[in-house]
């Protein structure tokens, strides 16, 4: 059997048997006698996943909540990738920015964004872009991180090749330092991404603007009243967009990039 | 290492031992509560043990503090906690839920205000036609419902201001309406109180009525099953939250003394802000709040009449 | 006529923590046009050093004139081949490699980029192989391609600092025989860095000993006409000459 075929059909018997698991659990009552309201039965689950998408909550659907969530997203996560490329091409050059860099994204990283809400709100508003702020948090950090030590980690032979076919110093960043930093750029995108949406949700869940509701406050609508089915569905919406952002978007970049160059960290 | 996983093995034993011994000769009530001012009662009735003095017999209480009424909700749905206190309206949500239990006592009723910073805003059309935004505590919270109840009362739409609401725990609303990030915060004591003296900031008027003092805002519930299988703890639960209200209304400065420790709040202060608050057993507008919910649409379900949201005992409306 | 490469008063001091250590002191040197230049020499006595100097790799005192101009930092008028295998670009293909090189230098028109591209790899004989990526190579095939990209760029000077090291004795003796066909052909001028004296026999035109401290130890004109083999009159007695100087430079 092909190593992908079995890889996959493994993933498809353990989520098959999780899966079993809730459904026994959820039929056995075993969370007391109101079992099936906190703990619903796939069907329900699958029930509230198709109300969610068609009728949603109050007249707005999921699609809506699901379009604002994601318009953040992409801004929070274009300006923390930005930033992140910006600020350690920065610390390549310059070895006090470096410094005083490396200093801040250690400290800076230690701190969940959600602790920062009441400061953030002070400074921005109370706008969505406190949302974005979190999220570009969340990203810039970890994308620094991984960025540093993967243009600290070429090869000085490749800088050197490069220097000696006429590159200048932005021609080696963009032409050596990034395809070089390739395979920890991507696991610097892969922890920026889990933790962009992450903190996405969780920063929604506790300051929800109502004229721009995000997939964080319908959960939080369906936990306030007591929609467990819903708020279950929507988790699952969060699972398979991440899914999907790994199989569909990361993975790809992944094999048509290091995969194809040979240049996968082991 | 045998040796090490014998004695661990032999602690275990013994630990079960000691709480199979303790289960078998008392009573047992786990109890969820929320923090702030208007639990007041609950901090004596722990301290002071009133519940376990109202009870003949031996009596042991977890008090467990839990963030919001929906946590309390499904504590109570999963049979982890026996009795819980929250907001009136999550309250009528989980029994038009069919959670189980009912309202047996009221604990609190508080204040409301709507404050703002800005000169323009006066009343509810200066507040529509400008877009200006409200942080709240929460989406469907109570204090949603009472802004939404007094839109209705003055002749508005209800759900006139839902697209202008801003979810906010009430010390970040406070901190965001005082820096200017906000225009408007809709909250409780003690920040009402807190707002109500800061310089710059005005109240709009017309929310103060929809929803006074002497209505529930903080209510009781306990587990059905709790009420069916065994009344005489019910009984003592009821009584020993009486006595513990009884207490706060009597003995106010001492009451201070015991919720300051809990907030760092002065005494002087949490005197000040007990005396605003309303402590009484009896519920107020449960059953108005309940019907205003259904019929605009905060809740799916008819939670039917005030009978079906309280046990017998409770006195009001 | 002046020198191609003119070096003059070179020094390089590396400043270890506690004393400088010169690794090269006051070098001076000429290379001709043409000229393929086999430097020997131990290992630490300077000579990648002197090579990198060249390049422009490193900072040095003294001056580096190429064509009659001095140069500053690295340029495509002196393309290096190292030693490391690892040199190709992974992220480019073969052709690739050798097209970026040119992009750099502002050839941009498409048909001539792959006709330069072919051109280079056919001398080399990598034709076939230019879709290829460089992990799926050998190292002897890397070390072709990345002189056919030092070709591509048709510097005055390629600087080859032991390219054929690292390889097994019969890939090294057949890039050998290709290098010195190219290098005749091309009429290009190499400096050619080596500690194996049969590759500085038999590629150089010129040989140069360097001893440690940076010095130049012997600096003759190959007297055995191409192509050379073993067999040529006059190798073993040049053979044993540069062998005995070498082992007389290792023992200071």
């Amino acid at each position: 059997m092909k190593d992908s075929v079995r890889s996959l059909l493994q993933k498809v018997a353990f989520v098959a048997v999780l899966l079993a698991a809730w459904e026994i659990a959820a039929r056995a009552h075993v969370f007391g006698p109101r079992s099936e309201i906190i703990f619903p039965t796939l069907e329900a689950v699958g029930a509230a996943f198709v109300k969610n998408f068609a009728k949603g909550y109050a007249g707005v659907t999921l699609w809506v909540y699901l379009a604002n969530s994601m318009k953040l997203l992409l801004a929070g996560m274009g300006i923390g990738i930005g930033m992140a490329f910006l600020c350690s091409g920065l610390s390549m050059v310059s070895r006090t920015f470096h410094n005083l860099y490396s200093l801040l994204v250690a400290v800076a990283d230690l701190l969940p964004g959600v602790a920062l809400l009441p400061v953030v709100i002070i400074i921005f508003g109370v706008k969505p872009g406190v949302i974005v702020f979190l999220v570009v948090h969340s990203v810039v950090w970890p994308m620094s991180r991984n960025l540093i030590d993967g243009f600290r980690a070429v090869p000085r032979l490749y800088v050197e090749a490069g220097m000696n076919i006429g590159l200048s110093r932005a021609g080696l960043l963009f032409g050596i330092y990034i395809p070089a930093a390739m395979s920890y750029i991507l696991s610097g995108l892969k922890v920026g991404w889990a933790r962009a949406w992450r903190g996405l949700i969780s920063a929604e869940m506790i300051f929800g603007i109502a004229s721009a509701p995000g997939i964080g406050l319908f959960i939080n609508q369906m936990r306030t009243n007591m929609n467990n089915a819903e708020m279950y569905a929507t988790l699952v919406v969060i699972i398979i967009i991440g899914l999907i952002v790994q199989y569909g978007i990361l993975n790809p970049i992944e094999k048509h990039t290091v995969g194809k160059w040979g240049m996968r960290k082991s | 290492m045998k040796k090490m996983l014998a004695m661990l093995l032999a602690a275990l034993l013994l630990l079960a031992c000691a709480s199979a011994a303790s289960a078998e000769d008392a009573a047992r009530l786990t109890i969820a509560y929320q923090y702030g001012l208007a639990y007041a009662p609950l901090v004596v009735a722990q301290t002071e043990k009133f519940i376990e003095q109202a009870y003949d017999g031996a009596l042991e209480i977890e008090w467990v503090q839990m963030s919001s009424g929906a946590d309390i909700n499904t504590g109570v749905m999963s049979g982890s906690v026996d009795v819980g206190f929250m907001g009136v309206g999550p309250a009528i949500t989980g029994i038009s839920k069919n959670v189980s239990y009912k309202i047996f006592t009221n604990l609190s009723g508080q204040e409301h205000g709507l404050m703002t910073n800005d000169e323009s805003l006066r009343t509810y059309d200066d507040i529509i036609d400008s877009y200006s935004q409200i942080a709240l505590v929460n989406i469907g919270s109570i204090q949603h419902i009472i802004l939404a109840k007094s839109l209705a009362d003055n002749g508005f739409d209800p759900h006139a201001l839902d697209a202008s609401l801003v979810a906010m725990k009430h010390p970040d609303g406070m901190s965001a309406l005082l820096a200017g990030s906000v225009p408007l915060h809709l909250t409780t004591s003690p920040y009402i109180y807190r707002e109500r003296e800061t310089e710059g900031l005005h109240e709009i008027e017309a929310l103060r009525e929809a929803w006074p003092k002497e209505n529930s805002f903080i209510v009781g519930v306990a587990a059905i099953a709790l009420y069916d299988e065994n009344r005489p703890l019910y009984d003592a639960l009821c009584a020993g939250i009486a006595d513990a209200i009884d207490y706060v209304n009597g003995h106010v400065e001492a009451t201070a003394a015991l919720t300051s420790q809990y907030d760092g709040n002065s005494v002087e202060d949490e005197a000040a802000w007990l005396r605003l608050g309303n402590y009484d057993t009896a519920t107020g507008g449960v059953e108005a709040m309940a019907r205003f919910m259904y019929e605009n649409a905060f809740i799916e379900a008819d939670p039917g009449s005030y009978a079906d949201l309280v046990f017998d005992n409770v006195r009001g409306d | 006529m002046t020198a191609l490469l003119k070096i003059e008063n070179l020094s390089k001091v590396y400043d270890d923590d506690s004393r400088e250590h010169a690794v090269i002191d006051n070098l001076s040197l000429e290379v001709e046009q043409g000229e393929f230049l086999c430097i020997l020499g131990p290992s630490g006595c300077g000579k990648t050093t002197l090579l990198r100097c060249i390049a422009g790799f490193e900072r040095c005192r003294g001056r580096i004139l190429v064509d009659g101009r001095e140069i500053a930092g690295p340029g495509t008028d002196r393309i290096m081949v190292f030693q490391d295998f690892n040199q190709l670009f992974p992220w480019l293909t073969v052709e690739r490699n050798i097209q970026y090189a040119l992009k750099c230098q502002g050839v941009r028109d498409r048909r001539k980029l792959a006709d330069i591209a072919a051109d280079v790899l056919a001398k080399v004989k990598m034709s076939g192989f230019e879709k290829h990526y460089p992990y799926q190579l050998s190292g002897g095939m890397k070390q072709r391609v990345a002189i056919a990209k030092a070709l591509a760029l048709k510097p005055a000077i390629i600087l080859m600092d032991e390219p054929f090291a690292a390889l097994d004795a019969i890939t090294r003796n057949t890039l050998q025989q290709e290098v010195l066909a190219i290098s005749r052909q091309e009429k290009c001028t190499i400096i050619f860095i080596t500690h194996n004296i049969q590759e500085g026999i038999v590629l150089g035109t010129r040989l140069m000993l360097m001893q440690h401290g940076g010095r130049v130890a012997m600096d003759l004109r190959n007297p055995i006409p191409r192509p050379v083999s073993p067999s040529s009159p006059g190798y073993g007695a040049l053979w044993d000459r540069m062998h005995a100087a070498l082992y007389a430079t290792q023992e200071v």
